[in-house]
């Protein structure tokens, strides 16, 4: 009897430490996993993605993922420039907890931004999402995203006014919106020097490199 | 007369011997000796070293070792190999080397500074250890460093800010040591996240900056708050 009760006891214990172990790096399989669920793939490059096996660090041989090292399947970056996809910025992104660098530009993303981005990516450095059909304001929750160094959000349909608290953001030396729906003043960035082409292309900019503000408002736009 | 033909050729018999043996002891066996001084500070129980034999000219046929086209070494590949021991500062002759890669492991003892000598190195691995001490500031002679993974080894004292000077630092992980101080936030740091620094206790990550987002001017009426 007492034997038998030990050895169960020992499987227990033993199933529930390989369960906490596998819980921390089973966030980021599930972030890309949800990724791929919503994300339309006609030119098959996600193919790569294959689940079915488990050994550690196994999705850091994905085509566009880099983990953080080779022992564990922690995502560093997710770069999938030009490769047809076609979908919304998916929330469950959030579960790529130790995600820094996001790329997703070119492709055919659509969709706002959501109104909680800092919740989504609190650790992004770096966040490319030019090129797509995204739309609506940018979130004024990406001032935030405090240790953004490059936001690209060119050639995209984003309207709007920019979010003057991006101003906050002292890590950004490189910040682009060109050909947009944009208008109004554009933020104040204590550390960076953007230049008028990151703001060319849009229905209304002023401010900063580019000529000043007009005095009174004119609240309504065409 | 008859012996100075012999004479002659016993000498530049003599001559050649000298000449090969000179040829025989090029720098490749600098870096191999650099390497077997390695292998006698570590246990290796899993016999992954049982190639490193210091009588070869020069260490590139040894497993896990990688040369270039000099014959000079370029990788180490050591990672997850259940190796003991520690590290020596004789590996910081292998003046070509590029990538250190001794992750994995059970290796205590100290980062020597002579790795800062290492001016060629794009890869510095040595995560998931028992490395104790500090990390050494010579680091950051390291110019061409683009991943530097110290993570979860027992490091102590503070990180050294000449390691915000290699502007081509694209990995740090110093998480989960013991290692007290200041996260410097300048230079190539400006990159790195509290995921850099998580899990050191006495590490203080500064708060950022809550500067109010200053007013443009002259602006419409605002529409944001």
């Amino acid at each position: 009897m007492a034997p038998c009760n030990k050895s169960i006891i020992i499987t227990c214990v033993l199933m529930i430490i390989s369960i906490t172990f596998s819980k921390a790096t089973d966030t980021d399989i599930n972030c890309l996993k949800a990724f791929k669920d919503s994300m339309e793939d006609p030119q098959n490059f996600l193919s790569s993605w294959n689940f079915s096996t488990t050994p550690e660090g196994y999705i850091c041989a994905f085509v566009g993922i880099e983990c953080w090292n080779s022992n564990s399947n922690r995502v560093l970056n997710i770069r999938l420039p030009n490769m047809g996809l076609k979908g919304m910025l998916p929330l469950d992104l959030a579960n790529c907890t130790s995600m820094t660098g996001l790329d997703l530009s070119g492709n055919l993303l659509y969709g706002t931004l959501p109104t909680n981005i800092s919740k989504i990516l609190p650790y992004v450095t770096s966040l490319d999402l030019s090129s797509n059909n995204f739309s609506g304001q940018i979130p004024r929750d990406l001032a935030n995203c405090s240790f953004l160094n490059v936001v690209r959000l060119e050639n995209n349909a984003f309207s709007g006014q920019i979010p003057l608290d991006l101003g906050r953001l002292t890590r950004i030396r490189e910040f682009n919106v060109a050909n947009n729906s944009l208008f109004g003043p554009v933020p104040v960035f204590r550390n960076g020097n953007i230049s008028a082409e990151s703001y060319a292309g849009n229905s209304g900019l002023c401010g900063g490199p580019l000529p000043p503000c007009e005095g009174p408002a004119n609240k309504t736009r065409i | 007369m008859d012996r100075m033909p012999s004479q002659i050729s016993t000498f530049s018999l003599l001559l050649f011997i000298l000449v090969l043996y000179n040829f025989s002891t090029v720098d490749g066996n600098a870096e191999g000796d650099a390497l077997f001084a390695l292998k006698t500070r570590l246990t290796d129980p899993n016999n992954v070293l049982q190639s490193w034999d210091p009588t070869l000219i020069n260490p590139c046929m040894w497993l896990h070792v990688t040369c270039n086209f000099q014959n000079s070494v370029s990788r180490v590949d050591l990672g997850n190999a259940n190796l003991n021991g520690q590290l020596v500062p004789e590996l910081g002759q292998l003046v070509n080397l590029q990538y250190l890669e001794i992750f994995g492991n059970n290796i205590s003892g100290i980062i020597p500074e002579e790795l800062g000598n290492l001016t060629s190195l794009v890869s510095l691995d040595l995560y998931e250890n028992q490395l104790q001490g500090h990390i050494p500031k010579t680091l950051g002679k390291l110019q061409k460093l683009r991943y530097l993974r110290l993570n979860n080894n027992a490091l102590r004292g503070t990180i050294p800010y000449s390691l915000t000077t290699i502007t081509t630092l694209q990995v740090l992980d110093l998480s989960n040591n013991h290692l007290r101080g200041y996260v410097p936030v300048n230079g190539s740091f400006s990159h790195f996240t509290p995921i850099s620094f998580a899990n050191n206790p006495k590490l203080i990550v500064p708060a950022l900056p809550q500067a109010p987002a200053p007013a443009p001017a002259p602006a419409p009426a605002p529409l944001v708050s």
